[in-house]
């Protein structure tokens, strides 16, 4: 408390902008590691610290893909420099096995000051409001693919409300006693979570024409990428009513352009259907980076002309 | 006359002999490309050797001594520095060509320099002859041998050799069940080889980071012939004949990247083991 007061008399003293000198932590505005913005940040830098920003790097996909780092034209998204809104990064010299770090989404050479979607006062690094950061734009320099897929959606969901939700509103500086200076706001998700379908973005009917199914609740391809390849499986089990059984397997993915668009049906011919008594669907997943496949969906189908009987 | 021909060295460029061996290029080359390194240094000294080559004959043929002397000096530093770079390939430089071609030049005599331009031309040459097919295609050539595909008919991960096997065989399937005339094998044959055909695009965004170059080979037009083909073989009553042709449309695409990617994956291949 006696902090509070003296900090409080210097600020009346001597104007904030004297208290930005003081208490600026020059380190601060020389690209510094990670860990250092947890010195204030700690429960941002956790949440990063299990994403796939962090391990963009590092992991051993990443490694293999590129071919041990040969692959050059893939390493600037994975170690970006600094992120602008559309603009595909430079690659950045030091700490590279960080990832998408905290300085290369937040500081600015331009300003050589950290930004972020809120208006702050921060003495130890200078702060700027930059609503870029509300924007799908600040993603689309590294997931092009998926911003074009997501722009042909037209949808006014952004990437920040799916993949970056807001998970409290707390302090998003979380050092005593400094958070006293500061409101709370909308902590986001800094885990970028990559989002699971459910059964409720997908949509199925089997008429004469085939097995359709529609991606009615992800305003993006199904499943996206631009450089990985996640995968859907598709099983589809036509029992007909002679007894026999034929079963029908499909890949979808990103690579092989055949990933579910939004709102566009993807269609799956059913051979005989005239004899066909019912589909058992099944849909799993897997993400670029996992082995595991993962059930997204389970759904029984009857032909629509026996349905009606 | 003497210019004309100082002219023409740098264009005869390095002939291969109708027979020669590759062989595997030294590991001690690996520092100078990636993933050891993103700067090609070794690489990066070829061009300038072959660069202040020319500028050496440009500068003779403009009547500029001096700039030809810079660049006959640029090139000698060059030739040695790179000769201390891949210590196997030392027996290849030779210092001695290399200064009496400064010296040649410095001297301003046109006959002496096309003279020492072919003496240390060959020592190039000989190099080039016996490494650089080599060393382009052990350095500069994706490695397909790392790559694998995910079957999606089995959904298995395959190593590319074996997933192009399979594709094959369902292809050939295909064709042995069509001159049999047996429907329900061409239908179910038939779908197997469309979902192989399709997985190979993912096989291609590996390397080609640009996906105006697999569209130029996979693009739409190969989309469309598989899903033509697709179609005809869900028809109630399957027109062969129309699938022979869709067939070998599809088919086109394989000797295309065939004949850019086969020969050089083999060969990789063979130098890897």
């Amino acid at each position: 408390m006696k902090f509070l007061f003296l900090f409080l008399f210097l600020v009346a003293l001597t104007g904030c902008e004297k208290i930005n000198e003081i208490f600026l932590e020059e380190d601060l505005l020389q690209r510094p590691p990670a860990k250092r913005c947890a010195d204030c940040h700690a429960e941002i830098y956790k949440a990063w610290k299990e994403s796939r920003h962090a391990k963009a790097w590092i992991s051993e996909h990443f490694k293999q893909e590129s071919e041990n780092y040969s692959k050059l034209k893939c390493l600037p998204c994975h170690a970006p420099h600094q992120v602008d809104p559309l603009e595909k990064p430079l690659l950045r010299v030091e700490r590279r096995h960080e990832g998408v770090n905290c300085v290369a989404c937040h500081f600015k050479e331009e300003t050589k000051a950290m930004h972020g979607p809120y208006k702050v006062w921060s003495p130890p690094h200078p702060s700027k409001e930059d609503k870029n950061y509300t924007k799908s734009e600040i993603c689309a320099g590294c997931h092009r693919k998926t911003y074009k897929e997501w722009k042909l959606a037209r949808v006014q969901t952004t990437c920040q409300q799916c993949h970056m939700k807001v998970k409290d509103i707390t302090w998003i500086m979380d050092k005593f006693p400094f958070l006293l200076f500061h409101t709370r706001k909308p902590l986001h998700d800094h885990t970028f979570p990559a989002g699971k379908a459910t059964p409720k973005d997908l949509k199925t009917f089997l008429t004469e024409e085939g097995l359709k199914i529609v991606n009615v609740g992800i305003p993006h391809n199904l499943p996206t990428a631009d450089q990985g390849n996640p995968k859907l499986y598709i099983i589809a089990e036509v029992y007909y009513q002679n007894g026999k059984k034929r079963v029908i397997r499909k890949i979808l993915s990103p690579q092989s352009n055949t990933a579910l668009r939004y709102l566009e049906p993807y269609n799956i011919k059913i051979p005989k259907y005239e004899e066909v008594e019912k589909v058992v669907l099944k849909i799993y997943r897997r993400l670029a980076w996992k082995k595991e496949r993962e059930l997204i969906l389970v759904d029984e189908l009857k032909p629509f002309k026996l349905a009606e009987k | 006359m003497k210019r004309v021909l100082l002219a023409s060295l740098i264009l005869s460029g390095f002939a291969l002999s109708g027979e020669f061996t590759l062989k595997k290029p030294p590991e001690s080359l690996k520092k100078y490309y990636p993933p050891q390194s993103e700067k090609f240094e070794f690489l990066n000294n070829m061009h300038t050797m072959s660069t202040a080559f020319y500028a050496v004959q440009l500068n003779i043929n403009d009547g500029n001594w001096e700039k030809a002397t810079q660049w006959a000096k640029k090139l000698v530093e060059t030739y040695k520095k790179t000769a201390e770079m891949v210590p196997e390939w030392k027996k290849y430089f030779d210092f001695k060509k290399a200064e009496a071609y400064l010296k040649a030049v410095e001297s301003k005599n046109v006959d002496s320099v096309i003279k020492a331009s072919q003496e240390l031309g060959k020592t190039c040459a000989k190099c080039h002859q016996d490494n650089e097919i080599a060393v382009k295609i052990y350095y500069r050539f994706p490695n397909f041998s790392e790559i694998k595909i995910e079957d999606p008919v089995e959904f298995m991960e395959y190593e590319l050799e074996d997933f192009m096997v399979k594709l094959t065989r369902s292809l050939q399937a295909l064709n042995v069940y069509l001159s049999q005339n047996q429907p329900d094998k061409v239908q179910e044959h038939g779908m197997n080889f469309v979902e192989r055909a399709r997985a190979v695009k993912e096989m291609c965004s590996k390397c080609h980071t640009d996906k105006r170059d697999v569209e130029a080979i996979t693009g739409k037009d190969y989309d469309q012939a598989l899903n033509t083909l697709e179609e005809l073989l869900n028809a109630e009553k399957p027109d062969f004949n129309k699938i022979k042709q869709i067939t070998a449309k599809v088919t086109l695409t394989c000797y295309t990247c065939h004949n850019v990617h086969y020969i050089p994956s083999k060969i990789k291949s063979a130098f890897s083991k």
